[in-house]
């Protein structure tokens, strides 16, 4: 009788992005947002990618649909002082109490970035510049993937345009 | 106005059931029974959905439109050393304008 029990060997998932080019990663750097982004519901597997000439710039090409990507760029570089503020619902989505985590993560009001979470700010046109709403970044749970955009109910952290000499200006 | 208790219900046109689940001291906890084909958000995500749309834009405006330079100018403006920034604002040496 035939073992078929061969050891599974994890293929690299390739896409053409129109504007990334061909692009390769493994199935386990895709961050996996069950219910899409507001407006992208369907859009659930989205990849980052760093350019190291454009830094502090990450791309978030989706994994589904090749022409949809974001530009995106750690919280923190926009403003320094950000603080991330979780609803329960949010924190349940995104895992941060499941009991496969680390104790210290499960018990902390406010995760650590880069170390429990990836938090990013989308950055959309803004005439010849960009803007970002921090009261909706987007959260990942660097322990399990898993990701969603927290949007706050009530306007707090404010959104913020570049300006033209490199400076992040609040706006209303 | 409908008034209801724990465990009560409403229906939407027959076909969308909304259930309170729970009352704290100043939050709901509703569940929601829809069918596939009705989208169920919060009122709050609207407007992301909106700016998601422009940002999903932003990208193929940067590289189509406005080829490596429109991409190239905001890596530059992301990569400028705060130092190397003109100030917000002058700084303040002391001296009265008067």
């Amino acid at each position: 009788m035939l073992n078929l029990a061969v050891p599974e060997t994890v293929m690299p998932v390739r896409l053409h992005s129109p504007w990334l080019g061909e692009i390769e990663w493994e199935p386990v750097s895709e961050l996996c947002f069950p219910h899409g982004l507001p407006g992208f519901e369907d859009r659930k597997r989205l990849v980052p990618v760093e350019i190291p000439s454009q830094r502090p710039l990450i791309y978030l090409q989706s994994a589904d649909k090749e022409s949809v990507c974001f530009l995106t760029l750690p919280v923190l570089t926009v403003n320094p002082a950000f603080e991330l503020r979780l609803s329960e619902d949010d924190r349940s989505l995104l895992g941060l109490d499941c009991i496969d985590l680390p104790p210290a993560v499960r018990g902390r009001a406010s995760p650590n970035f880069g170390n429990d979470i990836l938090c990013l700010a989308l950055l959309v046109p803004s005439g010849r510049t960009v803007k970002t709403n921090l009261d909706a970044p987007i959260v990942v749970n660097l322990h399990t993937g898993l990701g969603i955009q927290a949007v706050a109910p009530e306007p707090r952290a404010g959104s913020f345009r570049l300006a033209q000499n490199g400076e992040w200006e609040r706006v209303c | 106005v409908l008034r209801r208790r724990v465990g009560e219900a409403i229906l939407v046109s027959g076909e969308v059931e909304i259930e309170v689940l729970e009352i704290s001291r100043s939050r709901v906890k509703l569940g929601i029974r829809a069918p596939f084909k009705v989208s169920v958000v919060r009122r709050e995500t609207l407007p992301v959905a909106r700016e998601n749309q422009l940002a999903s834009d932003l990208v193929a405006d940067l590289v189509t439109n406005q080829g490596k330079e429109g991409l190239g100018e905001l890596v530059r403006l992301l990569q400028q050393p705060a130092a190397a920034r003109e100030p917000a604002f002058p700084p303040d040496t002391g001296e009265s304008a008067d």
